[in-house]
């Protein structure tokens, strides 16, 4: 493998670089160059050679080659990606890569998206903005995701590094916008302020208006998940002082008038985000806020919609040809015909994110319109079956997708009822699926017309998409889907399983088929300790593992850390007692909320009193 | 589960096939539905039969339906600014949601800015312009559309019958209908008066 790397970095350089001596040119032809060979190049070639290697994945492997390969891998790597923030210590990663430039950390595991986490868990900001600022690392990008973050640390962030440019937050919390308001102040070549789907405290100040008049470099601002009030004309003068402004997400407090002014200094945009225009316009202000989109001929995405009436939904007819990416699944006040007239203008369509109120019909639509599809993402508008709601989407629309839209290769699809005709059917028209996540709203249920469980099905997606990495299943599954699974699934990384399976047996499938396992997260199946316990070793190649509601003790749980100590295993429990009472323990006792997770720095010392770790 | 007889058992609800485990996990995780559904179990004659208003009336409230936590797999961010739920927040700011048979979305109209049913006349017809919808809230019998809303009960009713103070405290939506659909509807009866 190593050897192929070096091969392909080789031609890589080759094609790119002219400035090579002869022999080594003549070298980088001849493919059979083994390691030790290459190390008579000096350590700036082999630096050189290394930048064409982006993927983190491919550089672990090169730094694992020879020690001198992996000084200068270090040495050379400038962006780091940490999937789970407590698997090492920013110490630690700074002592490894000194030159690191742009950092991505993932926190909070990913169930804590449905409420199954506690607030306080943990995934702290601040110990890395500490150690990045203490140790003057020249950081440039810094990506988070499920992270506590605090104004403190914004603000420690906005003054520590000064060629600091992007900040991309999804799903954070702790902060407030006097945190943007310090990254707005002193961040003097900010690219980019990328906010999605946080929980911000909106203190409705004046965080725009930090955003000095010098401040000319902005390609990237979204705010759409802040709730309160901006200063509109802030922004509007931060707009026209921006002319590398691509993408721009405003949040609801900004009216129609105030768009179409912001879209008439920016005709450059790429990507917009709406507000939220409940009443239905004038003609006039609806005259010019489609001219303005007239003029923004760049103009390849679109989101936001929440709470606007159709009828601005028509505003952005004269350029829907040209969108490559539609996100419409916050539009509930837009009816399904509505949806429908308008994405089956949107032929360039490669990403569409909807709410099921399009339904069978409008996915019908959708694939004979969208035939670039290759993401797709169906909400439900009605979780909880409140209404009596005809027109959600069912088992027709998928397959309709999967045989209209040959290039889908991602599909999240929430619906009310599945068979495993269509699965099969789905599976075989559609062998590139990378990510097939399908969420039948009621738990357990049946193929609705057989009324069998849904094994079948998910068997033939995984037998047949033999590139799938993730994968979520749902409805009445037994044992045998995950025996499909971990016979089929060989390049399967992520996992997500809920009320399914019989025995231990299931989970013992996936454990021992799915070799590339990564993240495994189960709720509510009954998988106890003999699954857990099977083979540890296990959980050194997977980044975590998640249960909740199943059949593991306290005992199996004592017994897994004790023969894994590289491994974290954390316990949640949410009762009011806090951390267990040691007299009370019962090894018997089941365990509400299991986390693992390897790490090389031990147990954490944040860890909250709902949480304790063995 | 609960030491009940084989009237438990059989009375108990279940989503899954019968027989099935995971269901009773399920169960224990909905506390509420369970008293209820086994509390009227055990009421009940028939075996296995959904009878009775009471029953009726669970299956359409709520906890009935599998209210079990982080499921659907919706994030919470996306379950405040989109789903019905949402909604129930805004009432409380005195805005409803407001359906008209034949338009083809749906508005909302903020039922705090209006001082009575006069004021909400007015207010409906201005958002839909269509005249005639207010005369059915003062009239009663002589238009076409008729005025319903649902309450804080779920139930739908007649509007214009109650005081306005009682009317804008209930009403969690309104909804205009034709007349000639409003008949056979289920609409709760007026009270002393029928």
């Amino acid at each position: 493998m190593n050897r192929a790397l070096c091969s392909r970095a080789y031609l890589l350089c080759f094609s790119k670089s002219k400035s090579l001596p002869f022999e080594w040119m003549d070298r980088a032809i001849k493919l059979q160059l083994s390691t030790s060979e290459m190390n008579y190049f000096p350590d700036e070639v082999i630096e050189h050679i290394f930048d064409f290697i982006a993927s983190h994945r491919d550089r672990n492997s090169i730094s694992l080659v020879s020690k001198s390969w992996h000084k200068i891998e270090r040495y050379s790597r400038h962006q780091v990606f940490i999937g789970n923030c407590y698997a090492i210590s920013p110490e630690r990663l700074i002592r490894r890569f000194p030159c690191l430039r742009s950092l991505t950390l993932k926190g909070k595991p990913h169930f804590a998206d449905f409420n199954l986490v506690p607030h306080e868990w943990g995934g702290f900001l601040h110990p890395w903005i500490d150690a990045l600022s203490k140790a003057r690392v020249g950081l440039e990008e810094l990506r988070l995701k499920r992270m506590v973050v605090s104004d403190e640390s914004l603000e420690l962030l906005s003054r520590s590094f000064v060629s600091f440019k992007s900040l991309v937050l999804v799903s954070c919390d702790g902060f407030t916008t006097n945190g943007l308001a310090s990254i707005a102040a002193n961040c003097r070549n900010l690219r980019e302020l990328d906010l999605q789907e946080n929980e911000i405290d909106d203190h409705r100040g004046q965080w725009l208006n930090c955003f000095p008049d010098s401040c000319t470099t902005l390609v990237s601002l979204n705010f759409a998940c802040l709730e309160g009030e901006i200063n509109l004309s802030a922004l509007e003068r931060l707009v026209a002082r921006s002319p590398n402004l691509k993408s721009l997400k405003v949040n609801r407090a900004v009216p129609l008038d105030a768009l179409t002014r912001l879209m008439s200094c920016a005709p450059q945009l790429v990507d917009l985000g709406v507000g939220c225009y409940e009443n239905e316009p004038e003609a006039e202000s609806f005259d010019s806020l489609m001219a303005a989109i007239k003029k923004c001929t760049l103009l390849r995405s679109l989101s936001g919609f929440s709470e606007v009436a159709p009828v601005c939904l028509t505003a952005f007819y004269p350029i829907c040809e040209n969108l490559t990416s539609l996100n419409l699944s916050y539009a509930a006040e837009i009816q399904g015909n509505h949806l429908i007239e308008f994405v089956q203008f949107c032929k360039r369509l490669q990403l569409l994110w909807i709410l099921d109120s399009i339904g069978d019909k409008g996915l019908e639509v959708v694939a004979s319109s969208c035939k670039e599809l290759q993401e797709l993402r169906v909400f439900p508008s009605d979780p909880h079956d409140e209404e009596d709601n005809n027109t959600a989407v069912t088992e027709v629309g998928l397959v309709a997708i999967s045989a209209g839209c040959p290039k889908l290769h991602s599909i999240l699809y929430f619906c009310k009822q599945m068979t495993n005709a269509a699965l099969i059917t789905v599976a075989k028209n559609c062998p590139n699926f990378i990510r097939f996540r399908l969420c039948i709203l009621e738990p357990t249920k049946p193929d609705h017309i057989t009324s069998q469980s849904l094994d079948e099905g998910f068997g033939a997606i995984v037998q047949f998409c033999k590139g799938l990495r993730r994968l979520s299943v749902s409805g009445l599954l037994t044992d045998k889907v995950f025996l499909y699974i971990g016979m089929y699934a060989e390049q399967l990384e992520m996992l997500s399983i809920a009320f399914a399976g019989d025995t231990d047996k299931g989970m013992l499938y996936v454990l021992n088929g799915c070799k590339k396992l990564r993240k495994l997260e189960i709720r509510d199946s009954p998988f106890g300790n003999a699954a857990l316990l099977a083979d540890v070793g296990k959980y050194e190649t997977m980044r975590s593992l998640w249960m909740s509601s199943c059949e593991v003790t306290l005992g199996g749980c004592k017994r897994l850390a004790r023969n894994a100590p590289w491994l974290n295993v954390e316990i949640i429990n949410e009762n009011e007692n806090g951390r267990m009472e040691r007299n009370e323990e019962d090894e018997r006792e089941k365990v509400d909320k299991l986390y693992l997770y390897r790490t090389v720095v031990g147990t954490r010392k944040d860890a909250p009193p709902c949480v304790t770790i063995l | 589960m609960e030491k009940g007889g084989v009237e438990h058992e059989i009375t108990e609800l279940r989503l899954g096939l019968p027989g099935r485990d995971v269901t009773e996990k399920m169960m224990k995780k909905r506390g509420f539905t369970e008293m209820i559904m086994t509390s009227s179990g055990s009421n009940s004659d028939e075996s296995g039969v959904v009878s009775g208003g009471d029953v009726e009336k669970i299956n359409e409230s709520p906890a009935a339906k599998s209210e079990v936590v982080g499921w659907p797999p919706v994030c919470s961010y996306r379950r405040k600014n989109n789903c019905k739920e949402a909604w129930t927040t805004k009432v409380g700011l005195g805005y409803v949601k407001v359906s008209m048979d034949g338009v083809p979305y749906l508005r909302k109209i903020d039922l705090g800015s209006s001082q009575d049913y006069d004021d909400l006349a007015f207010a409906l017809d201005k958002l839909f312009g269509v005249r005639g919808i207010g005369v059915a809230l003062k009239d009663g019998d002589n238009c076409e559309y008729v005025t319903i809303y649902e309450d804080k009960d779920g139930d739908w009713m007649l509007a214009g019958d109650v005081p306005w103070g009682m009317f804008i405290e209930s009403c969690k939506r309104l909804r205009i209908m034709k007349r000639s659909d409003a008949t056979g509807f289920g609409l709760q009866p007026r009270g002393v008066d029928e």
